[in-house]
């Protein structure tokens, strides 16, 4: 029997131990690092599902859990992406400054993890939250820049400051601190104020429009293990929160557009999704660098998740759901996969590299599968969870958001076919001749992931059920799934088979291959052998399309896109000079200046007193 | 099982010969119109079989791999199109969706292949073609979503169904802004001028087909007039109310793609911001006035 509060214990105490190994080798506390978080990964996986895990508390005193299906799903998929990528760290910490630390403030966040999902009370979560972002905040300076922890700070502490808020406000105003019922009895204006402030929290940590600007900055400058984290578990949490006041709290009244139905404050939480969506997807188009590329891209997923959980009902709660596991696992595969094109080449820009398909073909194929979950095209995972959320937002009839989620899936087409065109495909470098594919134990990660990317996508039946399970807690009817994942939703309005579409796309595939077999073989020439115009090109460079791939659509836009980091520029200044005229204030050198303060504040608390 | 896919590979053959003849009698009759004789209307099935006869050149395994994924996902989606409201392989799974994303998956393998021949004149074909579907999948959606929320089911045979059933017009007539937006969206799919931005011949070589001959290309034939049969009779099933039975069917495929191959004949070319400047404009405007007036006011002829 596993319990949670062992296996908090049991990650606190591995992340000293994997201090100390590391210390002594890094490969060894890696190797440690791995096994723990297996060990935890295989004993919530083995006791969770059945909801079998002990919730008794010995030694953590004021400590209290509570297991929840909403709570587990999300602890397996942020454990689970855990386990993947510590598989890269044997390889990566070496070039860390301060890599001793890395495993530990690695397993330890997985402890403020599981903590926050299970715990059943508001300060509680709180602090496993202020533990997940004090460790990771650490994790990510390792990388590129410092900066780039300061902007993951920053944000994430003005989340954690509303949610805190929040969390005082529901308990002045019902006496509450457990979760669920604080978030029942809460009502009038405070409900209000709270949904809004919980919403903050959710949107900072999941990088939605507007709190979005840290998330390229953290995940491009992140290490490159850690980005893959990030994307695919961290900015999760914010889903998390985002669900807390979307679904516990509905604060507003209904909208009067009958056919939309919805209330007030669930709608302009699906416009801001929107936002984010096509912000999201109108920056990564733009992006030349991988790895931002792709943070932009979680920007615009997140907008997806959003969107799904502000409709209300459960096919779009469902599609919500799903899109958070599809997404993280594409998400994973999809930064590991650069990650190891990284490692080989010291560089994730996409204009200075070309042709790794031929060095590492299977890396490629992880990173293709991944982005066509991404891209939400079957048969992978993110077709059926794209699926259902357009089926609610149609069966809401809801015009403009609907022009965003169909924008975002076929701009996602664009930009996560870059890396693929200009990192991968092309024309093959020479100063890349060396690189290998990636070591083994990076590859098996890799084949997980790539596995469970189609799983998803061709028998969703088993988490769908399980989704059931959580719309069932939630409150909400299940989705109608039967045993062969045939799914239907708003009776009859859409009905599909994911099995069959696989089966049907095999189908094909064999028939194409069948026609190209049975042809004549073809002679093999080299890349270089193109149609040139008649022009003599020596050069691999000069016939490698890669930089501004999309400049005529770039150029559309690209005058409008700065205006919110100028908005958060000008705010930073704001703050520093109101900064500056505090410093001016109380920070005087002059003595006389220091004394008057500290006579005043002695008078205020005298007079505090006597009241 | 075995009995419904077999039914659907039939489709997908089906379909191939029916677009490669219609595509062969409409270069007859573009050369009619261009006071040319024209070729003989089976000139095309000639063109294929010739290519696939012949040796050709290969740039490595992606270049062939992808072109077999293409193929593959194009005749997958063919698989699953109804031909008329009773022809169909997979009775209630031909959801609407099911074609938009299955397709993508050809297109996806093409521009992974084109763009692994390592040529530059491929990659930009390849980026013209991806931010021309940028463009003209928005207005499209919007309009099907109106059409899916008005007939309230998301299957192809449905709508279908709902057209023919008594009291309900055809999508052209009770969505009549919606249809004009669907037709001009066929077109973009079809890279008809003026969306024929990313063949170019004249100015790109073609595009994502720079590389290829011989078998590949040939392949590459056939993918193309299975997606030309899957678009235009996807605008048939969506606007013209399906076909009860083949001949009704075989009028509207032949009437719906002679006309736009009509206007593309007498059209230039689009510069590819041109496209999408021009399709986040009219056509989206009309869209979204359509689904506003048929979804909030209930106003559908």
């Amino acid at each position: 029997m596993a319990s949670i509060e062992y296996l908090i214990l049991i990650l606190v105490g591995a992340s000293f131990l994997a201090y100390l190994f590391t210390k002594l080798n890094t490969y060894l506390g890696s190797v440690f690092t791995i096994l723990a978080t297996m060990f935890v990964f295989a004993s919530l996986a083995g006791y969770g599902f059945g909801m079998g895990l002990d919730t008794t508390v010995n030694y953590l005193p004021w400590f209290t859990f509570n297991q929840t299906y909403l709570g587990f799903y999300f602890v397996i998929i942020i454990a689970f992406v855990y386990l993947m990528v510590s598989f890269f760290h044997p390889y990566y910490l070496g070039q860390y400054k301060y890599k001793d630390s890395y495993n530990m403030l690695f397993l330890l966040s997985l402890a403020g993890i599981i903590g926050a999902f299970y715990t059943d009370n508001f300060l509680q979560l709180f602090f496993f939250f202020e533990l997940i972002i004090w460790t990771t905040m650490f994790l990510i300076p390792q990388g590129k820049s410092r900066e780039a922890a300061v902007s993951y700070f920053g944000f994430s502490v003005a989340g954690s400051v509303a949610m805190l808020i929040g969390i005082f406000l529901i308990f002045s105003s019902t006496g509450q601190l457990d979760i669920t019922s604080g978030l029942a009895a809460i009502s009038g204006t405070n409900a209000i104020i709270v949904f809004i402030l919980f919403l903050i929290a959710g949107f900072a940590k999941l990088g939605a429009f507007p709190l979005h600007i840290w998330l390229p900055i953290a995940h491009g400058n992140a290490p490159h293990p850690f980005s893959p984290v990030l994307s695919g578990a961290l900015v999760k949490l914010g889903a998390f929160i985002g669900i807390l006041a979307l679904v516990r709290i509905v604060p507003t009244a209904n909208l009067l557009v009958d056919s939309i139905n919805l209330p007030l404050g669930q709608w302009l939480v699906a416009i801001l999704g929107s936002i984010s969506i096509v912000f999201g997807t109108l920056m990564a188009i733009k992006e030349d660098d991988a790895k931002k590329l792709l943070a932009y891209s979680s920007m615009s997923h997140g907008g997806y998740i959003l969107v799904a959980f502000s409709l209300m009902n459960s096919v779009a709660f469902a599609g919500g759901f799903y899109h958070i596991l599809a997404h993280a696992i594409a998400s994973a595969a999809a930064f590991m996969a650069i990650a190891a094109v990284a490692r080989a080449t010291g560089t994730t820009k996409m204009k200075e590299l070309g042709g790794m398909i031929h060095k590492m073909p299977i890396t490629y194929l992880a990173y293709l599968v991944a982005i066509i979950s991404m891209a939400g095209i079957p048969p992978m995972g993110g077709f059926i969870s794209k699926w259902l959320i357009f089926m609610a937002v149609i069966n809401k009839g809801m015009i403009f958001v609907a022009i965003a989620i169909f924008f975002g899936s076929v701009g996602s087409f664009l930009y996560v076919f870059r890396p693929l065109a200009a990192l991968f495909l092309g024309q093959e470098f020479r100063e890349y001749k060396h690189v290998k594919e990636a070591p083994i134990m990076m590859l098996i990660p890799t084949f997980i992931l790539m596995g469970l990317n189609v799983y998803t996508g061709v028998f969703p039946s088993f988490i769908l059920n399980f989704i059931n399970n959580i719309l069932g807690e939630l409150g909400y009817a299940a989705l109608n799934v039967t045993s062969s994942s045939i799914i239907n939703v708003f009776d009859g309005q859409g009905i599909l088979n994911p099995a069959l579409i696989s089966l049907v796309f095999a189908v094909g595939v064999f028939i194409a291959f069948i026609i190209f077999i049975l042809l004549k073989k073809s002679r093999s020439v080299s890349l270089m052998d193109t149609y040139t115009a008649a022009n003599f090109v020596h050069d691999e460079h000069l016939l490698h399309y890669s930089v501004d791939f999309y400049a005529p659509l770039e150029r559309l836009y690209e005058k409008h896109t700065n205006w919110m980091t100028k908005f958060y520029e000008s705010l930073a200044k704001k703050v520093k000079e109101i900064g500056n005229l505090g410093k001016y204030l109380f920070m005087s050198k002059n003595i006389g200046t220091t004394m008057l303060w500290i006579i005043t504040i002695i008078i205020l608390l005298l007079w505090g007193v006597a009241l | 099982m075995i009995i419904n896919v077999l039914v659907g590979i039939g489709i997908a053959f089906f379909a191939f010969v029916l677009q490669t003849s219609v595509a062969g009698l409409n270069r007859k009759i573009v050369g009619r119109l261009q006071k040319r004789i024209g070729p003989r209307w089976y000139q095309e099935f000639i063109d294929i079989f010739k290519l696939l006869s012949k040796r050709s050149v290969s740039h490595g395994w992606i270049f062939d791999f992808g072109v077999i994924m293409a193929l593959g996902g194009i005749i997958g989606t063919a698989m699953f199109m109804p031909i008329t409201s009773n022809i169909v392989a997979f009775q209630d799974y031909d959801n609407f969706f099911i074609f938009v994303y299955l397709l993508a998956v050809g297109m996806l393998g093409m521009a992974m292949s084109a763009s692994g021949s390592g040529n530059p004149w491929a990659s930009i074909g390849v980026m013209r073609a991806l931010t021309t579907m940028l463009a003209y999948e928005v207005p499209f959606l919007i309009v099907v979503l109106t059409i899916i929320n008005l007939s309230g089911t998301s299957s192809m045979t449905g709508i279908q169904i709902f057209q023919q059933t008594a009291g309900n017009n055809w999508f052209i007539l009770a969505l009549p802004l919606g249809g004009i937006v669907g037709f001009i969206a066929l077109m973009g799919m079809l890279g008809k001028k003026p969306f024929e931005t990313y063949i170019a011949p004249a100015e790109i070589a073609s595009g994502p087909m720079v590389e290829y001959g011989g078998k590949q290309l040939g392949m590459l034939f056939i993918l193309h007039e299975i997606s030309v049969w899957i678009e235009v009779t996807l605008f048939v099933h969506l606007f013209l109310g399906g076909a009860t039975n083949i001949f009704e069917f075989l009028i509207k495929y032949f009437a719906v793609y002679t006309l736009a191959n009509l206007i593309s004949n007498v059209n230039g070319r689009f510069k590819i911001d041109q496209v999408v400047t021009f399709f986040y404009k009219w056509p989206l405007l009309m869209a979204v006035t359509q689904a506003v007036i048929a979804i909030y006011f209930g106003w559908v002829i």
